[in-house]
């Protein structure tokens, strides 16, 4: 029988690279800054004061990103706080798309809050909170790490999914979540527990180590760990068949968080899932990829074809972003370096188009967040050219057409898979993207139909407007221009590869 | 008396699949939080038992993570289940049913 | 053996204090005895005829909610209590940064008025109101012989 090593007198305190993790501090601090002036200010803090903080909060992150940037070029990636916290390459510019997601859907949700009368910092204390545990997933390099980071994403998310008290379906999606969110969480920890009595650790270089150098015997307990995780994430990131939380909660949140959630939550748990899947079992490649084929073609069919059956645009764009993650999904079974980079590349070209497209949805949607029916889109373009012919833009992205940011992320998804001798999964995602542009040509042609509708006059907001058009450039630029963006993907490796 | 590890592994999966069985079988929300918790306690129980059986301190520490995570999560779904019942009036979980997914 | 002496000395000290505490309320208290109309939840008003109904204020499941976090919080405090003096500066540094957060959320929660304890309407203004004649209704459907 062994025995618990006592505690020894002296305790080596891990360093700490400050720099790596205060993207983190920075979003944490502003999130109980704000909870302590809700608390002891006398007057409500406003939602100018609110969004302000977390605007500046989140603009800090992007300026760290440059620093960690340049301290990469300069001395290189390198872990810190006991290896469990990483910064290379790939988690600065994920932690980048992450601030720029909490930029663009804090200055959407201003608004919102200020249409529906919102007082409090509430809605940007739990925002701010929710960024963090994305940061968290993004840059953690241990089992434990990635859960705490992805359980304070999720009750920051759980919160904000019911935070519209005007409509019944908001709570009850938000329990909804909760419960689902809960049992893939508990799941996700019973596959790294596995996982660490497999390898005798739950950090990812170590596992990647032990598993490159033993062979092990019996390695039933490893896979059946790596399954669980496996399934953890796809409840996450919605795929099939763990997908059905993932319309009725697109539907039942607040619009903004919609649109604050399909980003970040695809931008957090994609980069935890590639850190997993190739940093830590990149030696097992062969065995993961058949059950992530499987996923592939299930997430991309179900999600396109499900879409094509819709009527309400919240609905839609949930199936829409599952036919995406199949995508991303395909970056990952590729499993190369190039695979990474498409994924990389896929998730920066993603999160702020589906924030923008959120943002028109938010305001199509009007007063008590209601109307989202397709109909409600028919002659916006007429009426309004400039917000029609935006959302005819993002919605083109996301079929993938040329000239804009998803065609070259699709096309670079396809290349990497058919690059390893994927070419069936490839022809079956683009099958799944030729049955999505249906509806997506189906919604931008409503977008310009001539009939004659009974509409009011939509106000743009001036920072939702400035979104939508941050959005909208993004999109055209990285998609006529997506050199540099490549680039900056491909130098974006991760630190430990097999 | 020595109890072999395997065991509070078993019982450990055990108390998992009994959580898991639950959960998707039972229609009321506050039995489905309590699956959770019993999912929960059953992962805490791997990881005590793997930390012993390979001298490693990092499982226990990881209990302590799961553990506050749980009361965390505890937290969260209470203040939304009775957000949930404030508005129908009524603390009848049967009236739930209709959100199972 | 000589280990075990502590506990035995708590166990002992535990009892010592619970039947201590016993005597002591016994010896000192008034000496009254009981009534029936003294063991009734009401001293006053209708005699109840049925159990109260065992349905508890969302109130409780706040407090409870509350208790749950904080205590949990506690798990922490104690691997820090061990290895205090190891860890020097770096750990109480550490410790103060998780008691504001924490402090953060007990401020926020005594703001918005979650630990206050009174009458039901002054706390939650969105409660559906007990007028008195949904009141007078209800005594009236039970037994409207008494009630007349």
């Amino acid at each position: 029988m062994t025995t618990v090593p006592v505690v020894s007198s002296s305790i080596t305190i891990p360093s700490i690279h400050y720099l790596a993790i205060l993207p983190v501090i920075i979003l944490l601090g502003a999130s109980v800054v704000l909870v302590f002036a809700t608390a002891l200010v006398r007057t409500k803090v406003t939602q100018f004061v609110a969004s302000s903080v977390t605007v500046a909060a989140s603009v800090a992150v992007l300026v760290v990103t440059y620093f960690q940037w340049r301290c990469l070029d300069s001395s290189g990636p390198s872990t810190t706080i006991a290896h469990a916290i990483v910064l290379d390459g790939f988690s600065v510019v994920a932690t980048g798309v992450v601030a720029v997601s909490l930029l663009m859907a804090t200055l959407v949700a201003h608004d919102w809050a200020l249409r529906e009368r919102i007082v409090g910092a509430e809605y940007q204390i739990l925002a701010l909170a929710a960024s963090a545990g994305a940061v968290l997933m993004t840059q953690a390099n241990d089992l434990v790490v990635i859960f705490l980071g992805l359980e304070i994403l999720s009750l920051g998310l759980y919160v904000l999914v019911a935070f519209d008290r005007h409509r019944h379906t908001s709570a009850e999606a938000a329990l909804k979540y909760f419960l689902l969110g809960g049992f893939a969480s508990a799941i996700f920890i019973y596959g790294a527990a596995l996982v660490y009595g497999a390898t005798g650790s739950t950090n990812l270089s170590t596992m990647s180590y032990f598993l490159a150098s033993n062979v092990l015997t019996h390695p039933g307990l490893l896979y059946a760990g790596f399954a669980l995780l496996i399934v953890g994430f796809s409840f996450k990131i919605a795929a099939v068949p763990f997908h059905l939380w993932s319309p009725d909660v697109y539907e039942g949140a607040p619009t903004p968080v919609t649109g604050f959630m399909a980003s970040i939550v695809k931008v957090g748990a994609f980069a935890a899932f590639v850190r997993v899947l190739i940093s830590a079992l990149g030696t097992q490649i062969d065995t993961w990829r058949p059950i992530l084929w499987v996923l592939v073609v299930l997430t991309t069919v179900v999600g396109a074809s499900v879409a094509l059956l819709q009527r309400n645009a919240k609905r839609m764009l949930a199936y829409s972003s599952i036919n995406h993650a199949g995508f991303i999904l395909l970056g990952i079974w590729a499993g190369t370096t190039r695979g990474v980079a498409s994924t990389l590349f896929y998730i920066v070209t993603y999160a702020p188009t589906v924030v923008a497209t959120f943002a028109v949805v938010t305001l199509v949607g009007g007063l008590g967040d209601e109307n989202h029916s397709i109909g409600g889109y028919r002659g916006l373009a007429r009426r309004q050219p400039w917000l029609g012919a935006s959302m005819c833009v993002l919605l083109l992205s996301q079929l993938g057409a040329p000239l804009t940011s998803g065609f070259y992320a699709k096309y670079s998804v396809l290349a990497s898979t058919i690059d390893v001798g994927g070419s069936p999964l490839a022809l079956i995602a683009l099958l799944s993207a030729a049955i999505a542009a249906c509806f997506y040509l189906r919604w931008s042609s409503a977008l310009y139909s001539d009939e004659p509708v009974e509409a009011t006059r939509i106000v743009v907001p001036l920072s939702t407007g400035i979104v939508i058009g941050v959005g909208v450039a993004m999109t055209l630029v990285f998609g006529i221009w997506p050199g540099p963006l490549v680039t900056l993907c491909q130098h974006a490796t991760l630190l430990f590869t097999p | 008396m020595n109890v072999p590890a395997s065991w509070y592994l078993i019982l450990a999966a055990v108390l998992f699949g009994i959580g898991a069985f639950g959960l998707l079988t039972r229609r009321s929300a506050l039995i489905m939080f309590m699956c959770i918790e019993l999912m929960l306690n059953a992962v805490n129980l791997t990881f005590v038992t793997f930390a012993r059986t390979l001298s490693d301190i990092g499982g226990q520490a990881t209990v302590f993570f799961v553990m506050v995570v749980a009361a965390a999560e505890v937290t969260v779904g209470l203040g939304i289940v009775v957000a949930v019942f404030r508005r129908r009036s009524s603390t009848s979980v049967d009236e739930l049913s209709e959100l199972k997914g | 053996m000589d280990q075990y002496l502590p506990i035995l000395g708590l166990l002992l000290l535990g009892v010592l204090f619970a039947s201590g505490s016993l005597v002591a309320s016994a010896w000192l208290a008034p000496h009254k005895r009981p009534t029936d109309a003294k063991l009734a939840p009401y001293e006053c008003g209708i005699v109840p005829e049925s159990e109260p109904p065992q349905r508890f204020p969302v109130r409780f499941y706040l407090v409870a909610m509350i208790f749950v976090i904080f205590d949990i919080e506690v798990v922490f405090m104690y691997p820090f209590a061990v290895v205090f003096r190891q860890l020097h500066v770096f750990g109480l540094i550490e410790i103060l940064t998780f008691s504001l957060t924490v402090f953060a959320a007990l401020v926020f929660l005594v703001s918005e008025g979650a630990l206050q304890w009174g009458p039901v309407k002054y706390l939650t203004p969105g409660m559906p109101e007990r007028t008195s004649s949904s009141t007078i209704v209800r005594i009236g459907r039970d037994d409207p012989e008494q009630a007349a």
